[in-house]
């Protein structure tokens, strides 16, 4: 493109539009079904579908291991994932703050494009709209996502007693990575967002064929906020040893320093899965051998100890609560 | 659990002596005292009681009401992340930021510096709270402004030392868990003093290990009917401590009367910046309007800080004050005595 | 309180020294400590180191039980 930043003139509908979509969206998202029409033209061949969106606001838009574009066709398509729904079809809503910089868009885009092609699913509709400096930060990105159901129902209602707790790799990259982007209070550690699109690693988990109960992504609020959910969901006890929780040693590093806990930190691209104990290790064994699930451990098991709350296992021992998460992280010093 | 923490865990779980009281005068071994599950495992005669550690808890709520004062008059307030959400009579720093002023978190008061460096035209206030921990700190900023030139940073000072107020909780338990990182500041004769007052302690790390080794060598000692002052944290706490930051502190304040909100004033507690360093004191640069201190009605936390009552015995506890809408002292900061055992603790009163 | 970090020195610049934590590294004053070399391990804390650390936590922990009980060693 010639132009070098989003103007209000590409949002007003008129031939800069049709010129930044074909030139940016098109070009990133070509595909027999891309359409500028209206809407697009569907066939799914079942009424089984599954559909959800998410709005993706985070800044900055570029952090280390990801950028907004990723990470919003990741989540649609984690979402989704979460209740065994192949990724189908997705559509993004682009709000574009004027001024912003066209290559980054194009970025963007080109990442969105990526990972949607990594999780077998096509962009085939999209909306660009631009504001005013000021009012919006950058890019706002809403997505919505259709797929069809390839496994049984799952959910924090159908969690049992007996179920073991997997979570697919290590916590708290994507909480790290946004600070690091942001300034990092100074520090500086080598860790990447954890941002992925994890189809293909539920597909893995569905085809060994045992039962599952719920699977659940770890976005804000991280592992703790999963587990906290489903125990209340449930009404049952979540019940995690501390030390089975994988978390990166620079995650660690970090976070210490700041006096955050990882398990609250943002994921973006981690399942919780809760699973009958006897089906657990096969699970384990099909998740590990994902692109993105080598870390996957078993982390607890879910009991009738304590309804709704999650409970921790210590390195003594000893069974703390876990509190859910409240209001925003702040580090700390005492 | 590797074999050593085992042996003292099993060791302190099998004391069947009179009940003794620890109390711990530092937010941060409250914390992990629960997070680690020490609280979990020690036996119910050896009894944990959460003092007046934490600096956020025990500063007067009026100190976030000229903060947010501060903030409304468009000064760049800024500040460790533990005080973002206590609730002044006006509101949090939280709020007041939503409400557009411009409040940063810092990981240390020189970041603070390096802002107001940055923005010449503004004025930047560091709002310094904590322990003799953080005074060298808070004290390298003031020096370190200083050596730029700064006209446009000053500290709104609200730190605190613990000696005397050891004095005042005298009795509340039979030896304190003295804080590691405020020792490796001040180092032991302080403790050597308070034990000629026949006040006991040992001085703790962070560690499971170290913990559980300091609560081993308390629980011993009071056995034996000794009085005492152990250094349980020598790889970080030398005798002497750290004297260059002693100096510093020193050079750049003196101590002065402190009101400890939920206990109220004690003499000698506080550090004031002294007046060759006027010119980075926030309360002498800006005049900012006295507030009233208000404490909430049926708010117990001056009991609580004492030692006299337990979080779960206070009636707002867990009902009306909770971390998201935090009534008192003991609660507002995420190491409160109050927070830690909402969070953690009610594991052992749900049974 | 308070939220202290043992990180090894991985550099001494004039008046502030490089930690390293876990892989995650920060500069920090180091106006308040004398004689510290590379390699050393130094609590910090807000930005300052504030001691240096003098044994690892296993000896430390075996040095007090063993003074605490009388212990020969």
């Amino acid at each position: 493109m010639s132009d070098e930043i989003v103007t209000l003139a590409h949002g007003a509908g008129g031939l800069q539009t049709r010129e930044l979509i074909e030139k940016v969206f098109a070009k990133a998202f070509a595909g027999p079904r891309f359409t500028s029409d209206d809407a697009a033209l569907l066939g799914l061949g079942t009424d089984k579908i599954a559909l959800t969106t998410d709005g993706f606001v985070v800044s900055p838009a570029f952090f280390p291991g990801g950028d907004i574009g990723k990470l919003s066709v990741c989540g649609t398509v984690n979402d989704l994932s979460c209740m065994c729904a192949r990724p189908r079809y997705l559509t993004c809503s682009f709000i574009i703050e004027e001024g912003f910089d066209m290559s980054s868009l194009e970025k963007i885009a080109s990442s969105m494009a990526d990972a949607a092609r990594e999780a077998g699913a096509e962009i085939v509709a999209g909306d660009t709209k631009v504001v005013g400096r000021g009012q919006c930060q950058g890019v706002f990105i809403t997505t919505a996502g259709v797929g069809t159901l390839e496994g049984g129902k799952t959910g924090g209602a159908f969690v049992r007693e007996g179920d073991a707790v997997i979570v697919t790799g290590d916590v708290g990259r994507q909480g790290c990575a946004i600070l690091i982007a942001r300034g990092g209070y100074g520090i500086k550690a080598d860790i990447d967002s954890d941002c992925a699109p994890l189809w293909n690693l539920v597909k893995a988990a569905i085809d060994t064929g045992e039962e599952i109960h719920a699977v659940r992504d770890a976005t804000r609020g991280g592992l703790a906020t999963v587990l906290s959910e489903i125990a209340e969901q449930s009404g049952l006890c979540v019940e995690i040893d501390e030390q089975a929780v994988p978390v990166d040693e620079k995650v660690k590093g970090f976070c210490g320093l700041l006096g955050l806990d990882p398990m609250y930190m943002a994921c973006e691209g981690r399942m919780v899965i809760f699973a009958p104990k006897n089906g657990a290790e096969k699970l384990l064994r099909a998740v590990r051998a994902t692109k993105y699930g080598a870390g996957a451990e078993i982390i607890g098991e879910v009991t009738r100890s304590l309804a709704g709350r999650v409970t921790v296992r210590t390195a003594l021992g000893a069974k703390r609560l876990l509190a859910p998460p409240s209001g925003e992280l702040l580090p700390r010093i005492c | 659990m590797n074999a050593e923490t085992d042996a003292l865990a099993r060791g302190l779980k099998g004391y069947d002596g009179p009940e003794i009281r620890i109390m711990e005068v530092c937010g941060t071994h409250t914390h992990e005292n629960y997070r680690l599950g020490i609280r979990a495992l020690l036996p119910d005669k050896i009894k944990l009681i959460a003092g007046p550690g934490c600096p956020v808890c025990v500063t007067p709520s009026t100190f976030v009401d000229k903060a947010v004062w501060l903030a409304q008059q468009g000064v760049t307030v800024c500040t460790f992340g533990d005080l973002v959400r206590v609730p002044g009579a006006a509101g949090s720093l939280a709020a007041a930021r939503a409400g557009g002023g411009d409040i940063r978190i810092c990981y240390s008061p020189l970041d603070a510096v390096d802002d107001a460096a940055s923005q010449p035209g503004k004025q930047t206030v560091f709002l310094a709270v904590g322990f003799e921990t953080t005074a060298p700190a808070n004290c390298l900023a003031i020096k370190k402004a200083q050596q730029a030139g700064l006209r446009n940073f000053s500290l709104l000072c609200a730190c605190k030392t613990m000696e005397q107020a050891y004095y005042k909780l005298r009795g509340a338990a039979d030896a304190f868990l003295y804080p590691g990182h405020v020792s490796a500041i001040t180092g032991m004769d302080v403790y050597r003093r308070l034990l000629k007052e026949d006040i006991s302690g040992a001085v703790a790390g962070f560690t499971a290990a170290e913990l559980l080794t300091a609560l081993t060598v308390i629980t011993e000692h009071l056995r034996r009917g000794d009085k005492f002052a152990v250094n349980c944290y020598t790889r970080v706490v030398a005798d002497d401590g750290n004297p260059a930051a002693r100096k510093l502190i020193a050079e750049v304040m003196e101590p002065c009367g402190a009101v400890w909100r939920g206990i109220g004033p004690i003499e000698g507690s506080g550090l004031a910046i002294r007046d060759s360093f006027a010119d980075y004191d926030a309360e002498k640069r800006f005049s900012i309007p006295e507030p009233e201190e208000k404490e909430p009605a049926g708010c117990r936390c001056g009991t609580v800080l004492r030692g006299e009552c337990a979080p779960h015995d206070c009636p707002l506890f867990g009902k009306t004050c909770t971390p998201e809408h935090p009534v008192g002292a003991c609660m507002v900061s995420g190491e409160g005595a109050c927070a830690a055992a909402y969070k953690y603790g009610r594991l052992q009163n749900v049974g | 309180m308070c939220v202290g970090l043992p990180g090894r020195v991985t550099e001494i610049n004039d008046g502030s020294l490089t930690v390293n934590v876990s892989g995650a590294e920060r500069e920090v004053s180091a106006e308040l400590l004398e004689k510290i070399a590379v390699g050393d391990y130094v609590m910090i804390h807000a930005g300052i180191a504030i001691a240096r650390i003098t044994a690892e936590e296993a000896e430390e922990t075996q040095d007090i039980l063993g003074e605490l009980y009388g212990l020969e060693r």
